[in-house]
């Protein structure tokens, strides 16, 4: 998906490292659905 | 080179087995020429058809079985040791996880036809917590129809299969040579791509304490929840302020911004 958005041009996407579960697994605050 | 085709003859079967294994597991060895070569062996009545098939399903089962387990294990962590090993970089676990959604336990059915689809199905069938029996119902007829349709068409153009491998024979020791060549080429050329694609990632990977201090100071950059809609129900927390859509739906909505505006997009 970020190469799809590399490939529209846009110059400045970043993958999160660990996606969501590294996220969580910090710690770091997350919003109710 | 008789003898070697007397060896390969004596232990056909076990041969296609152990390649169908390694393929399921996930090494990048193809197994549908094989697969095809015993065919149109048996069509020549120099293998069994029959035992082909069930080797290779069996084969297929348990290597699937093994996934399946590790799946129901680890859940959606085991998908994304496998997108690292799979030397198939562009078959993302996202895309993956939509199909099955989308099609369910069926998709083991045809899983096998589909380049990437087809080791990532079991651990996502895992992780997705299916039950056993179904699974191994499911991935049998999968494995059959796979096997089965290789199986027929080695049979179908097995004189053309024939004179490839008379070819062979007639190259004498360099027929092993060769065979190892191109199969080393294959692997070689998937493994660059692969090599690629991860340096191209890695330079731009964005790690979670990074985030949260562009958050911290301030500098907010657009973050995009890329999990499929199957993941984002199993658990709709989020990041805050991520927006949550598609590939499509993403490039439509981004079409009037800055595309130097940074984006951090996120899955599972």
């Amino acid at each position: 998906m970020a190469r799809k958005l590399i490939d529209e041009g846009f110059t400045v996407v970043r993958p999160l490292a660990g996606g969501f579960d590294a996220w969580v697994d910090a710690g770091y605050p997350v919003e109710a659905g | 080179m008789n003898r070697l085709i007397a060896l390969v003859l004596r232990h056909g079967v076990p041969l296609v087995a152990a390649n169908v294994f390694l393929e399921q597991i996930g090494a990048p060895i193809p197994a549908v020429p094989t697969l095809m070569i015993a065919g149109a062996l048996a069509r020549n009545g120099q293998m069994s058809s029959t035992h082909v098939m069930v080797w290779a399903v069996l084969a297929s089962l348990v290597a699937d079985s093994i996934w399946f387990a590790l799946g129901k294990r680890y859940g959606y962590r085991i998908l994304r040791l496998l997108c690292r090993i799979s030397l198939s970089p562009d078959s993302c676990v996202r895309d993956t996880e939509a199909n099955f959604e989308r099609w369910g336990m069926k998709s083991l059915l045809i899983a096998k036809f589909v380049p990437g689809f087809s080791t990532v199905a079991p651990p996502l069938a895992g992780a997705t917590n299916a039950g056993i029996v179904p699974f191994i119902l499911y991935d049998g007829v999968g494995a059959l129809l796979w096997a089965g349709a290789a199986v027929i068409v080695g049979r179908a153009f097995h004189h053309a299969i024939g004179s490839v491998v008379e070819r062979l024979e007639n190259l004498g020791g360099w027929a092993v040579v060769f065979v190892v060549f191109v199969l080393a080429l294959f692997v070689i050329v998937k493994w660059w791509q692969r090599v690629r694609f991860i340096k191209q990632l890695r330079v731009a990977r964005v790690q979670p304490d990074e985030l949260k201090a562009m958050f911290d100071s301030g500098t907010m950059p657009m973050v995009v929840d890329a999990r499929s809609a199957g993941a984002r129900k199993r658990d709709p927390r989020h990041i805050p302020n991520a927006v949550a859509a598609s590939p499509e739906e993403l490039i439509e909505r981004l079409r009037d911004a800055d595309p130097s505006k940074e984006i951090v997009l996120y899955c599972t």
